[in-house]
């Protein structure tokens, strides 16, 4: 190991990459092993090689040790045991510096960009030509004549946080190949795109590979798209290698069931409800952003008992907005909301409590949970203006802890006891408990952000099951998701959201998945099937 | 009247330095809240080394000297330690505080030294603070040093898979910034008011922190807020000057002050943020920890 | 990193147990003793003995340990002045501002029954009421400033409360000094004395303010871990989005937890000015006991915001202030010893924040891997 130290460093940077066949090994992973505190093993031996020219998935789901790999291949972490070599060489990566440095660039999933930066400023980040007094009209010119190169389209001087998904996406790219990156790993790419975006990518992906780049996507559970783009798929599940073959020799339904081990049936069931009277009526409201943008634009709908209203789109086109401005944690602009016949327009939070609405945020661990507070107190977050557990300003701590426990029991939440912190959970039980406490509370509206968003399947079905269950008790239920298929399975009513407006309302029998794409993606157009 | 300008202009220069200092702290995501603190040692242990050797040039680098150590020490604490650092902030003010009254008791009363000569009335210090501001924001805003440290305050993780070494670059921070404190307070012990008293600085770091708040992070309204505030602070020392016999001198000490609460209400105003496009830098106070 | 054969490790806790979180606020004061013992060893003394004439002198001596109750009496108002707020996550620093103008108030309740003149035109008893109410409600409008300005336009309470102590430090000169309403007769730049109708009465010797620390200290201590509200403050301090998004107003918990923490200060001034036998007037000195006020920032911070460790704290570091500057004089050490004291224990304090976030693990290293490393 010392040798293989001395071995590395920027001298060779330069060469190493210099007369590169396709079809040659450029990137080769030996044993990776990572093992948490705690002992969880994340990683469990993990090799594979990827060869110049060719585009090589790695599938798995949460959980399966994909992030974990991702971290080590990029030097954000280092492994317990195992070797990465970079074209023979091995090598040791104790940042993403030496990753960089190494060739390797990365692309996140979760955008690893400067909102308030421009898009050059975003790019020159760490890049040796941003030593000393930065030249920008040279970088520009450099960079554009990149982005051109693999057919992208990048306007250097805006602001990253005006950018959509797919902009951002771009940038990354575009600044990972400025660095001189030669094998790109891509995490999750298509998880924010609309199929537009989508498709342009894969052409740009096509040009990378002629290139002589080796890209590797991780994907979790797109399965079409590991189909259309992959040569070669390496498939992940509890941290080790299940499986691998080349794509041509793989159907979905051969990857769908690896993966999660056991034969995939999709059998979430959603009875027949017949709606009663309407629970929130929306006309015409408007709200802005953070920035100060008008964000959410003139949205009107009905949602009735026993309905789930499910908001699609890709991230950022308003859902966001309309859900806090929904619940009152966004100051509308301009238009009226009503619950059950009375105007909450302005209400403040704790009557929209009270009065038998009901949230559960996207930021879990920031908004709908106290991470220091015990399973106890976070449940008192929805009770502690309540009469049961209320008595002359006086908390029932002890009703409280009932209530706790049942939720555990019900909700099938893992934990050691109702008594430790809430920080202490895995994402899927934090999610069932904020879901269990605020269903607890038999609300007559849910709304539900990005619900199953990030869990893995078993708690993904289960939250999907417990919104069911609510519209079956009669309660009305809207559903902001940004996975097409979860929407089109739950919800009765389906309003795509492009740009801060909804397209158009439809019900979800009638509803085609690639209709509702084509509404999110903005390409959608009245008269077209 | 014209010794009235040159005051204002001199006590600017002090709120200038100790706010350039914190501004680029704060631009790298370290609130040092401190800084009070920091200015009371540079006052103190610059008026004391300078009153020892009779060198004032001694006396100003001893002041910049223990400014680093207390910059280093909140650094050791907000960034190594990842301690609240409003926490830290406030212990290192309370260090300085506590620290300095004990210190300087026995060297209470004047410098008893030459005053510090000055150009056109006016003390070089005054033209240096300008040439800091212009050279900070010159640097923060067209150079990769800059770049590299509005990066690590607005998105340390950014940073880090960038290639950067965001602890590294946040030490610099704190380190200058701690350096600039130190010396606004020599500057403060040693020129502006050199009579050492118990607390002699007035809470002159807090408000060079709120004037930070002020500038919204941008060295030329850092300056700008800087000679307004020496303006008023001269007003509200010499009244007589313009309000002959209206109210006890009492009352007029406060007026800086409550001046101060007012500028730092109308500045935290939505209408003024929005006016100006103000942002946070979105990870200050924040601390950081690799994934 | 790794040493002799074991590897050492610091990983990030998620939580401290109770009683683990008690001996490093223990172990912290220990070290902030030995740091301080510096000063004493300077001054070629024996720490170990200084110490013990410190402790001595404010724990075992009859004089000393009146001092010492008076000053824990102090600090614990301080202390709780800053807790409450501290439990809502934000910083109050405005002790000195609160209970200058605590005392200001109680003084004028005397003032307006014709109090300066030595006679009073009202009993005792309702006069001494009076005066804890206005010392209280004067505390709390102070506080409150701060408290409404950072709840309606998120204005920074440190800065805010922090000049708010210099305008009021003025006001109290300006009253008891240059002919202000309230200065002594003989003009020796203090206010006029309390007549003996307006001082608080003693109970074993000791002012009755000693009773309402701990009738605080039980209030305190059932508002956060039974009441609803104290719930709320504590949400509200934990996360304030989340506390947002269960319905608490963030404006109404800013308000209130400095209207609380400025009435406990203003009692605080209250109880120095006018409780504490042989003291009855504001003295010239009095910037001396707004400073001292700060010492109930530690505490509050090293009891982690707990009402019932603060009141050992406040103990602890009101006989070692008193001790110390017993010390001072004794042994010829420059004035501010106690303030010194305040600083070394609080740069102490927050250096062992940094257990309550990550723990030091050690564990035997295998030979093969040491080799490798």
């Amino acid at each position: 190991m010392f040798k293989a130290r001395k071995q590395e460093g920027i001298e060779l940077h330069g060469d190493i990459w210099k007369h590169i066949q396709p079809g040659e090994v450029v990137l080769e992973a030996r044993g990776i092993t990572k093992r948490y505190p705690g002992g969880v093993l994340a990683n469990d031996h993990i090799d594979f090689k990827i060869r110049a020219g060719e585009i090589h998935a790695i599938l798995g789901e949460n959980g399966a040790g994909k992030t974990t790999l991702m971290s080590i291949l990029f030097g954000l972490l280092q492994p317990d045991e195992g070797e990465i070599y970079v074209r023979g060489l091995p090598v040791r990566f104790r940042s993403p510096e030496d990753a960089i440095k190494m060739g390797i660039g990365m692309v996140h999933q979760h955008r690893k960009l400067v909102p308030a930066h421009t898009v050059m400023e975003n790019i020159l980040l760490g890049h040796p030509r941003s030593r000393g007094v930065i030249d920008v009209k040279t970088a520009e010119e450099e960079v554009v004549a990149i982005a051109e190169r693999y057919g992208f389209k990048i306007d250097p001087r805006a602001r990253v946080w005006q950018l959509t998904e797919g902009e951002k996406q771009v940038v990354e790219i575009v600044k990972a190949l400025y660095r001189g990156a030669k094998i790109l790993i891509l995490d999750e790419p298509t998880s924010a795109l609309t199929p537009v975006e989508t498709e342009r990518l894969l052409e740009s992906i096509e040009t990378m590979t002629q290139d002589a780049l080796g890209v590797v996507p991780f994907i979790t559970h797109k399965l079409p798209m590991v189909l259309a783009i992959s040569d070669e798929v390496t498939i992940l599940r509890r941290g080790r290698v299940v499986d691998r073959l080349p794509t041509a020799e793989a159907t979905e339904q051969i990857l769908a069931e690896r993966m999660v081990g056991r034969p995939v049936i999709f059998t979430l069931q959603k009875p027949p409800h017949e709606p009663g009277q309407p629970v929130l009526q929306v006309e015409g409201l408007s709200a802005r952003n953070n920035k100060g943008v008008l964000a959410l634009k003139n949205v009107s709908f009905t949602v009735r008992e026993g309905e789930i209203l499910g908001i699609a789109g890709v991230a950022g086109n308003g859902q966001h907005e309309l859900a806090e401005t929904l619940f009152g944690l966004r100051p509308a602009e301009s238009g009226r909301v009503q619950f059950l016949g009375q105007d909450v327009t302005h209400a403040p939070i704790l009557d929209r409590w009270k009065m038998g609405m009901g949230y559960t945020p996207a930021e879990r661990t920031e908004v709908g949970s106290i991470g220091d507070f015990s399973l106890v107190e976070n449940v008192a977050m929805n009770y502690y203006f309540d009469e049961r557990y209320n008595r002359a300003g006086f908390l029932d701590y002890g009703g409280l802890r009932q209530l706790t426990e049942q939720i555990i029991e019900e909700f099938d939440v893992a934990t050691p006891g109702p008594d430790v912190k809430i920080q202490t959970l895995s994402g899927g039980n934090l999610q069932k408990v904020i879901m269990g406490r605020v269903l607890s509370r038999e609300p007559k509206l849910v709304i539900a952000n990005l619900p199953a968003q990030g869990l893995d399947v078993g708690a993904t079905e289960f939250v999907q099951r417990k919104l069911l269950e609510a519209r079956a008790r009669d309660a009305a239920v809207i559903l902001i998701s940004e996975d097409l298929d979860e929407i089109l399975a739950l919800s009765d009513w389906i309003a795509p959201m492009y740009e801060g407006e909804i397209v158009k309302l439809l019900p979800a029998a009638a509803a085609k998945k690639e209709v509702v794409g084509a509404m999110i993606a903005g390409v959608y157009k009245e008269n077209e099937p | 009247m014209l010794a009235f300008f040159i005051r204002s202009l001199e006590a600017a220069m002090i709120f200038t330095f100790a706010g350039l200092g914190e501004l680029v702290d704060q631009r790298s995501g370290i609130l040092n809240v401190g800084l009070e603190g920091i200015m009371l040692f540079g006052a103190t242990l610059g008026f004391i080394a300078a009153q020892e050797t009779e060198s004032y040039l001694i006396g100003f680098l001893v002041g910049i000297g223990i400014g680093a150590l207390l910059g280093l020490l909140h650094g050791f604490f907000s960034i190594t330690l990842g301690v609240d650092q409003v926490v830290s902030g406030m212990g290192v003010w309370i260090f300085g505080f506590g620290m300095t009254t004990y210190i300087g008791s026995s060297h209470t009363g004047p410098l008893g030294m030459e005053r510090l000569p000055t150009w056109f009335g006016i003390s070089p210090f005054f033209f240096l603070s300008v040439v800091l501001v212009v050279l900070v924001w010159f640097v923060l805003n067209r150079t990769g040093w800059g770049l590299n440290i509005r990066s690590v305050g607005e998105q340390p993780s950014v940073a880090e898979v960038s290639g950067l070494k965001v602890a590294r670059i946040r030490y610099l921070c704190v380190i200058f910034g701690g350096m600039m404190a130190g010396f606004a307070g020599a500057v403060y012990g040693l020129y502006y008011n050199p009579v050492w008293n118990y607390n002699f600085l007035m809470g002159w770091g807090f408000i060079s922190l709120a004037l930070v708040f002020f500038s919204m992070w941008n060295p030329y309204l850092l300056l700008g807020g800087a000679v307004l505030f020496g303006l008023l602070w001269q007003v509200s020392l010499n009244p007589q000057m313009f309000f002959p016999g209206l109210a006890s001198r009492y009352i007029w000490r406060m007026v800086p002050f409550a001046m101060t609460i007012l500028v730092l209400i109308l500045i935290s105003s939505k209408w003024f943020r929005s006016r100006w496009g103000a942002t946070t830098p979105e990870a200050l106070g924040k601390p950081y920890h690799k994934e | 990193m790794s040493l002799a054969g074991y590897r050492i490790r610091v990983q990030r806790r998620a939580s401290v147990p109770g009683w683990k979180a008690a001996l490093f606020s223990v172990l912290a004061i220990l070290f902030g003793l030995i740091l301080f013992s510096l000063i004493f060893i300077q001054a070629k003394q024996n720490p170990l003995e200084v110490y013990r004439q410190i402790f001595r002198y404010a724990f075992f001596n009859e004089y000393g340990l009146g001092l010492t109750i008076n000053r824990f009496i102090f600090l614990a108002f301080a202390s709780y002045a800053f807790i409450i707020p501290f439990r809502a996550g934000l910083w109050n620093i405005g002790m000195p501002g609160q209970l200058y103008l605590g005392a200001l108030a109680a003084f004028g309740v005397v003032y307006a029954f014709g109090g300066k003149s030595g006679q009073v035109s009202i009993a005792s008893g309702p006069l001494i009421v009076l005066m804890v109410v206005a010392a209280m409600v004067a505390g709390a409008l102070v506080g409150g400033i701060a408290g409404f300005l950072r709840g309606k336009w998120n204005v920074n309470e440190i800065v805010v409360t922090m000049m708010l102590n210099f305008i009021l430090f003025y006001l109290v000169s300006f009253m008891i000094k240059d002919g202000g309403p309230f200065m002594n007769l003989g003009g020796r730049g203090e206010s006029f004395e309390l007549p003996d109708a307006a001082r608080a009465p003693l109970i074993a010797g000791y002012p009755y303010t000693l009773v309402l620390v701990f009738l605080f200290m039980i209030a305190l201590q059932v508002l956060f871990a039974r009441m609803s509200l104290g719930y709320q403050i504590r949400a509200f301090g934990q996360s304030p989005p989340a506390a947002r998004y269960a319905g608490i107003k963030p404006f109404r918990i800013s308000v209130l937890v400095f209207l609380l923490g400025g009435a406990l200060a203003g009692l605080a001034g209250y109880h120095y000015f006018a409780a504490v036998p042989g003291v009855y007037k504001i003295a010239r000195t009095y910037g001396y006991f707004g400073d001292l006020s700060f010492y109930g920032l530690i505490c509050g911070l090293i009891s982690l915001g707990n009402p019932i460790a603060a009141l050992f704290m406040a103990l602890l570091f009101g006989g070692l202030s008193i001790g110390g500057r017993y010390a001072q004089g004794k042994l010829h050490l420059g004035f501010g010893v106690d303030f010194a004291l305040m600083g070394v224990l609080m740069i102490s304090l927050v250096a062992f924040q940094f257990f309550y976030h990550y723990q030091i693990t050690f564990s035997r290293v295998p030979k093969s891997r040491a080799l490798a490393d």
